[in-house]
């Protein structure tokens, strides 16, 4: 093992200078987790390439020296996608940071993956255009990272995630192979690799460019606040909305202790005695924002909210936002730590889901703030924990797979848009059978035969799931049940 | 995030703020995205979050070795990541906590790097010394190589400073360097209170920012400890504020109570003395100054210094004063980020802050400004150093 | 809603694991609505028309899921019954084509660029792979990142990787108000003029261009509709010219004439494709009537920045089909049919010679 190290330290820095190649303990620290910090390894060696020849090189070479090597972005992921491994090499893909080329014509932007998200919206701005998935990390989550996990955010009922908002992606493959997946035309030939790498979570490729699709700004959007004194009646209150046919372009819900804590960083002017907010966000040409601003307030009354606001200029539609985008870190307020699931369900089932997480929580003896993209179904319930007291994070582990459970047998999935990584590696052998796993794995062997490529994530190995032990739910039945179990 | 501290410190005062300020970072990385130094160079270990893991994990007890004394003096100091950072990281004072200890662990800098460390030392925060050395370097200027020809400020015409006449009274810390490269500043902001009513009176001597933030926390204080003494005879005689025209001087004489809690002799003074802290920005700001009925027709693009709106958090006030003046603000990007003159770190750290200087002054110059307005000595020197377009503290523009 | 009379799904399995078994190529077949489509079609056609069904729908959570031989008109209906519609307007063919095929084909109508193609509105689908296995991947919900999305990648594989028998689709609500203009304008100008409007949030849903006529719909609220139409002038048109282009019954399409291609390409991009065409998609896609060779066509639409593919509508199909593909890419499509379907039995040939 050692001697592997030296050997690959010497062989990488005759691919990349001296400072872009960490060997020892101290540099490789931070480098030890991703934003999902209850997870950590140091990685044998780490990498800062700045072009794409490094990237081909670096993994031919651990191709040849069967490495396994996990992509890192500007490590935000929530879901340890990025977790090094301590026998791997972490290849840090944020020197790639320049956006490449817009077309304004064709409405797209192309972009190296290190990327901010937030940066591409920024940079066409002055073209009136945008690009609308926006993860609440999406100041300094990189578009790489975002292919990767598949992102959504706050729009994504109406914008799609980021599969629906991106063109062509070059990857390059273990073996040194640059792909161009997807084209510059609504279609490509063949099949849809481009959604097939979108979500990938590392483990077929690595992302080295990336076009996006812009969209026009939309020249009105204007956000409402309601509060009720039940979760029930803001679920109501979405459904409502949906059913008159209405698309917002975000529609959030925040439970009463999320209020608190986001209220309390941000003073987003937030009720903090609300059992829950709903912020609906209506976009699009100003005519059609009025009729659509008038139908959504009426719904919600009549659901039941006991105090709607309307955002009266930009500065609150932001600052109403702000609250929301700041939730998951402000909970740090509050808690030494957080623990956050990205379970969806179906919105029907959100007061029972609400009901049973509470109970839950009460059993776990675990305090629980829940944030809710209420449009699309996706739940994430903020366990707050402490780190520092033994056993503590075991019970939010085991609470947070109660949790999903619970979300795939009201036929829901146990993630949304953070991606399984390492941590919800366990839940996938509920979600996916044996068989299913199988196919999964066959198809990653299409690109990485090797397996070297962010091992470990993503998809369970079937003797994991064995491990584990788990039976695969389906809408509360056991699918196959001719089958054996694993 | 999850804490194991060292015995060696774990039950200090030092040790204990240290753990509580890790314990609020949930290491998100928000930072990373307003960092300087992170989007200059991309290595984690550049950003606050990689500073604040490398701190954490000394004080966890690791062996220090270069890397984490080298990243954390790459670090400008400017709090940007404490503006962006949404669980209230105060990650300024985990910082000078974390140089002090990387100081006593980690092995000996280079003799060359000590040496102006010292010289530094020696002369920046002594007005006298620097005045002398200035005047030097103004006569030797037409002889120098252009390079360090553009570093040195030129004289400009000083206003008088009115004599006392209010009732109402203030004292202003005039600082080390300011006195010495631009005394005009200082004259025009006891004019422009003189003119509402209040008057300035000057109080010499460094506020020990420069010496702290090297880290030389001995020097630091003592300065510090001097500057309380310069301005408590006025205090103690009524005066409504301590006023600090340089925003990098009034960011540390407002951490003067929190710097010195330990200092029997000097607690309750610094405590005093921060509490009627105030940036001339703030001052300014209540003095309710008549906006001009005519606009100037004069484009300004105003550069906040970090130690502004980021270390005091006081943004938009000194671009509603331009504006109440007559002056067109012009909007600029990457407002956010530093012009890489951070005290010492020009000198420290040459090619990074050279590299945000040409940044800085290639987003200021986007609005095409007719002047460049700033709050803080040392920004102003350094972006003067390579600009064409006068450069000037905004009270002086008032 | 839900008959368990009309779940086949076990048939399915058995007649693919049969056919596995016996090495013997199946071709999947639902309305024969695209018989035509693809390269070539290869062995005992497996009949997924009668597993059909609605088996589960509640117009509040926007998803719908309906088994694979259930026909688009039928589907369609019962969405309307609820305002709600799918997204990506799919040809019906005249009540012959299936969920299954408008998947499996990925084919989308004139709204696609401005509200996503069939591959978009997929949320999840069950299959049965070439290895004879009944498999659910995705979910019935919008947001779903656990595993790899092997649902969308089913869309315009042309049934070569599984037969679909299940298929969860996203649905949108039927628009309040629609309106169609026209402009008398040349393809140049018209595309210059979309370019325009592309950049503006305006509720356009269809912009096509044949015959010196720029054709444009806008749908939403009758309020920013008529606004819309009011800022871009042109003349009152009949939306009923959609539902004809989205069924391929223009003139253009039905009286015949050069081979006709479907050249996708970036929307500001001008082919110097030679022939006859109708442009849609806002610029995006140009339907084609050519004597040129395959392989100019090809090359022409590679130039231009997008792709060809054969579409020989009422000429009775067979030959080529897709430009040809990198060689890199064609060597992982290879390998992903035979993580899907080692032995090559369901629609070989279809979609590439080589598989």
């Amino acid at each position: 093992m050692k001697n592997k190290k030296l050997r690959l330290l010497k062989k990488l820095r005759r691919i990349l200078p001296a400072e872009a190649v960490l060997g020892d303990e101290e540099r490789l620290r931070p480098y030890e987790c991703d934003a999902l910090s209850a997870y950590r390894r140091l990685p044998m060696i780490a990498v800062l390439p700045d072009n794409v020849e490094q990237v081909r090189a670096v993994l031919q070479l651990c191709a040849r020296e069967r490495t396994p090597v996990v992509a890192r972005g500007a490590g935000t992921g929530l879901s340890g996608g990025a977790l090094p491994r301590t026998d791997g090499v972490l290849l840090v893909m944020a020197k790639f940071n320049r956006i490449l080329a817009v077309d304004e014509h064709n409405r797209t932007a192309t972009v190296q993956p290190g990327v901010t998200n937030l940066a591409i919206s920024e940079a066409v701005a002055h073209l009136g255009l945008f690009y609308a998935p926006d993860p609440s990390s999406q100041l300094a989550c990189t578009i790489g990272g975002n292919v990767a996990e598949n992102s959504g955010g706050v729009h994504c009922l109406k914008y799609g995630l980021t599969v629906h908002n991106i063109m062509e992606v070059k990857a390059v493959t273990m073996d040194g192979a640059v792909l161009t997946l997807g084209g510059r035309a609504l279609d490509a030939p063949g099949f849809d690799l481009a959604a097939l790498i979108t979500g990938s979570e590392g483990l077929l490729g690595v992302i080295v460019e990336v076009t996006v699709k812009l969209l026009p700004r939309p020249d009105t959007a204007r956000v409402l606040l309601a509060a009720f004194d039940r979760v029930e009646k803001a679920g109501d209150g979405v459904a409502a909305v949906i059913g008159a046919g209405i698309i917002p372009a975000g529609l959030e819900m925040m439970d009463n202790p999320a209020i608190r804590a986001t209220e309390e960083f941000t003073g987003a002017g937030y009720p903090v005695e609300a059992e829950a907010i709903l912020l609906c966000e209506v976009d699009g040409m100003a005519e059609e924002v009025a009729a659509q601003m008038e139908t959504v307030e009426e719904m919600l009354r009549q659901a039941g909210a006991v105090h709607i606001r309307a955002a009266r200029d930009e500065r609150e539609r932001a600052l109403f936002w702000s609250g929301r985008k700041g939730a998951f870190p402000a909970v740090g307020r509050i808690s030494p730590d957080y623990y956050c699931i990205d379970g969806t369900i179906p919105r029907r089932e959100l007061g029972r889901v609400l009901r049973r997480i509470k109970e839950l929580s009460a059993e776990f003896n675990l305090r629980v703030a829940n944030v809710f993209h209420a449009g699309d179904g996706n739940l994430h319930p903020l366990i707050l924990y402490d780190a520092n007291v033994p056993g503590e994070l075991e019970r939010t582990e085991q609470l947070a797979a109660a949790i999903l459970g619970h979300c795939v047998e009201v036929g829901g999935t146990i993630t949304g848009e953070h991606g399984v990584g390492v941590e919800k590696i366990n839940q996938m052998c509920t979600q996916f059978n044996a068989r299913e796993l199988a196919q999964m794995h066959a198809v990653k062997s299409a690109f990485d035969p090797e397996g070297l490529l962010n091992p470990g994530k993503a998809v369970p190995t079937l003797a994991r799931c064995a491990e584990f032990g788990a039976m695969h739910v389906h809408h509360g039945k056991v699918a196959f049940p001719e089958l054996e179990r694993f | 995030m999850q804490t194991a501290l060292a015995d060696f410190i774990r039950e200090t005062p030092r040790g204990r703020e240290a753990d509580a300020i890790l314990r609020k970072c949930v290491h998100c990385g928000l930072c990373t995205a307003t960092c300087p130094t992170y989007r200059l160079l991309g290595n984690e270990l550049d950003s606050p979050r990689g500073r604040i893991y490398l701190i954490k994990r000394m004080l966890e007890g690791a062996a220090v070795g270069a890397a984490t004394q080298l990243h954390l003096d790459r670090c400008l100091g400017c709090r940007a990541c404490e503006s962006t950072c949404p669980s209230g990281v105060e990650y300024g004072r985990l910082l000078e906590s974390g140089k002090i200890v990387a100081e006593q662990n980690a092995p000996q800098r280079g003799a060359k790097e000590r040496a102006l460390r010292r010289l530094i030392l020696a002369v920046v925060p002594h007005e006298k010394r620097f005045a002398f050395l200035l005047r030097i370097a103004q006569k030797l200027a037409p002889v120098l190589p252009h390079r360090l020809r553009a570093k040195i400020p030129h004289q400009r015409a000083v206003p008088a400073w009115p004599a006392p006449r209010h009732r109402r009274r203030m004292v202003m810390l005039r600082g080390c360097v300011q006195p010495a490269a631009a005394p005009a500043i200082d004259a025009a902001a006891a004019q422009l209170l003189d003119e509402h009513g209040v008057s300035l009176l000057g109080a010499g001597g460094c506020c020990g920012g420069v010496a702290l933030h090297l880290p030389a926390a001995k020097k630091g204080l003592a300065l510090a400890r001097k500057a309380i003494d310069a301005c408590w005879p006025p205090v103690e005689q009524g005066a409504e504020a301590v006023v600090v025209s340089a925003s990098g001087c009034a960011v540390t004489v407002k951490e003067y109570a929190h710097l010195l809690r330990d200092d029997p002799a000097y607690a309750e003074k610094a405590r005093v003395v921060s509490s009627l802290a105030r940036d001339l920005s703030e001052v300014a700001a209540a003095l309710n100054i008549i906006p001009a009925i005519a606009p100037r027709n004069l484009r300004v693009a105003f550069h906040s210094p970090c130690t502004l709106q980021h270390g005091q958090k006081i943004t938009g006030v000194v671009e509603r004063l331009l504006e109440d003046a007559g002056y067109t603000v012009a909007a600029t990007p990457n407002h956010h980020l530093c012009c890489g003159s951070a005290g010492t770190y020009s000198l420290l750290q040459p090619g990074l802050s050279r590299q945000l200087l040409k940044n800085k002054l290639h987003d200021l110059h986007s609005a095409a400004p007719d002047l460049i307005a700033t709050a803080n000595i040392g920004c102003l020197l350094h972006l003067q150093s390579r600009t064409a377009t006068p450069v000037r503290h905004w009270v002086e523009l008032l | 809603m839900a008959a368990a009379e009309h779940d086949a799904s076990a048939d399915l399995l058995r007649a693919v694991k049969q056919a596995r078994k016996e090495k013997r190529a199946l071709r999947i077949r639902g309305g024969g609505s695209k018989d035509f489509l693809g390269r070539e079609l290869n062995g005992d056609v497996l009949s997924a028309v009668s597993h059909h069904g609605i088996t589960a729908y509640d117009p509040a959570e926007l998803v719908v899921t309906v088994r694979a031989g259930t026909s688009i008109a039928a589907l369609g209906a019962a969405l309307a019954a609820h305002r709600q519609m799918l997204g990506f307007e799919p040809p019906e063919f005249g009540g012959r084509a299936t969920v299954g095929g408008t998947v499996a084909s990925g084919l989308s109508g004139p709204r696609r660029p401005y509200a996503g193609g069939a591959r978009d509105f997929v949320l999840g689908l069950t299959c049965i792979t070439g290895k004879a296995q009944l498999l659910r991947f995705g979910g019935q919900v919008i947001k779903n990142v656990a595993g790899y999305d092997l649902s969308r990648l089913m869309a315009g594989a042309l049934g070569t990787l599984a037969v679909l028998c299940e298929v969860s689709l996203k649905v949108l609500p039927l628009p309040a108000a629609e309106r169609g203009l026209v402009f008398s304008v040349t393809r140049d100008a018209a595309l210059h003029m979309l370019a325009g409007w592309a950049r503006k949030p305006l509720p356009l849903s269809g912009a096509a261009h044949h015959d010196g006529l720029l054709h444009v719909r806008l749908s939403g609220a009758r309020s920013a509709v008529d606004a819309a139409a009011a800022a871009l002038g042109g003349d009152e048109d009949d939306v009923s010219w959609w539902q004809q282009l989205r069924e391929f019954e223009l003139p253009f399409f039905t009286a015949g004439g050069a081979p006709l291609w479907r050249v996708s390409l970036p929307p500001a991009a001008r082919p110097p494709l030679p022939g006859d065409s109708l442009v849609d998609w806002g610029g995006a896609q140009h339907w084609l009537r050519s004597e040129a060779d395959a392989a100019d066509i090809f090359t022409a639409a590679q130039n231009a920045g997008g792709h060809a593919v054969r579409f020989p509508l009422g000429e009775g199909g067979g030959g080529v089909y897709l430009s040809p593909l990198p060689p890199a890419l064609l060597q992982l499509h290879k390998k992903l049919k035979n993580a899907f379907d080692p032995d090559g039995i369901l629609n070989r040939g279809r979609l590439c010679a080589e598989f």
